[in-house]
């Protein structure tokens, strides 16, 4: 059965990446989230939607808390209480990277 | 399901959060990764406990 | 009993726990396989990494992330071989061969 992972990412140097690194579970034939919290994308090149889309195609998702990244990338807005029980249901959680000092 | 909780530093107000929801019921531990020396050796059988182990930032 | 552990480091501040739970592991004999990525691949200019490719069973590294951090990739960490400049297909077999699982 393929496994659930779900990808954290906080802070703006390391989400592009952690995006780039979900898709490569999901071409692993897994089940593979992202949720962008409280940072807001920007510089996002065509390679990067083309990552968030491909991570779609295979039966993923790319969720965020931010509204700007819901209008400008069209991700799927969520909430914190939302996003934790999402994470209830998966096989693997990871925080990626290292906590943003601040919330800009 | 035993969930193993690791802490790397000291967690803000939405890991805080995010921990309660996901071990809430469950056979929750925590571990703090964040001090000057950590005993790997019992995080270690934890880890090998634990259906899950989650390593916050 | 010692279970199997897979190790994905996302973050470039954790060698000492990298090395402390490779470490712990090892001695419990454990099989360990640790996987960096992004700028988690800064650690392998630490002075350790090399103990660490012999302390664990295997040990790679993401190449992409490498050269985008400003690496070589023809400049090969010492204790990593060629195979081991690798794509996200390493955490993959992580998560799918290994009975436990540490992000760091």
């Amino acid at each position: 059965m393929s496994k659930k992972v779900g990808f954290l990412l906080v802070n703006k140097d390391y989400t592009l990446d952690g995006i780039r690194s979900a898709l490569g579970l999901a071409v692993e034939n897994m089940y593979a989230y992202a949720y962008v919290l409280n940072n807001e994308l920007t510089d996002v090149s065509d390679y990067h939607k083309e990552n968030i889309d491909w991570i779609r195609d295979m039966e993923g998702e790319v969720y965020t808390t931010v509204d700007a990244n819901v209008e400008n990338l069209g991700l799927v807005k969520t909430s914190l209480e939302e996003i934790g029980q999402q994470l209830r249901d998966l096989d693997f959680v990871i925080p990626y990277g290292i906590m943003r000092s601040d919330k800009s | 399901m035993k969930l193993l909780n690791v802490y790397r530093s000291e967690p803000n107000d939405d890991t805080k959060k995010l921990v309660e929801i996901v071990s809430e019921g469950r056979d929750a531990e925590s571990f703090d990764l964040n001090v000057e020396s950590p005993d790997y050796s019992a995080l270690v059988d934890k880890v090998f406990a634990a259906d899950q182990t989650i390593c916050w930032w | 009993m010692a279970k199997s552990l897979g190790i994905f480091v996302t973050s470039p501040q954790n060698m000492r726990h990298v090395m402390g739970i490779t470490t712990a592991a090892k001695a419990k004999g454990s099989k360990v396989k640790v996987f960096f990525t992004w700028y988690g691949v800064h650690l392998t200019k630490c002075k350790e990494f090399s103990s660490l490719c012999e302390l664990a069973d295997e040990v790679s590294i993401c190449v992409d992330s490498y050269k985008k951090s400003g690496y070589d990739p023809a400049d090969i960490p010492k204790g990593l071989e060629a195979k081991d400049m690798a794509t996200q297909g390493q955490h993959g077999a992580i998560i799918e061969d290994y009975e436990c699982y540490l992000t760091l």
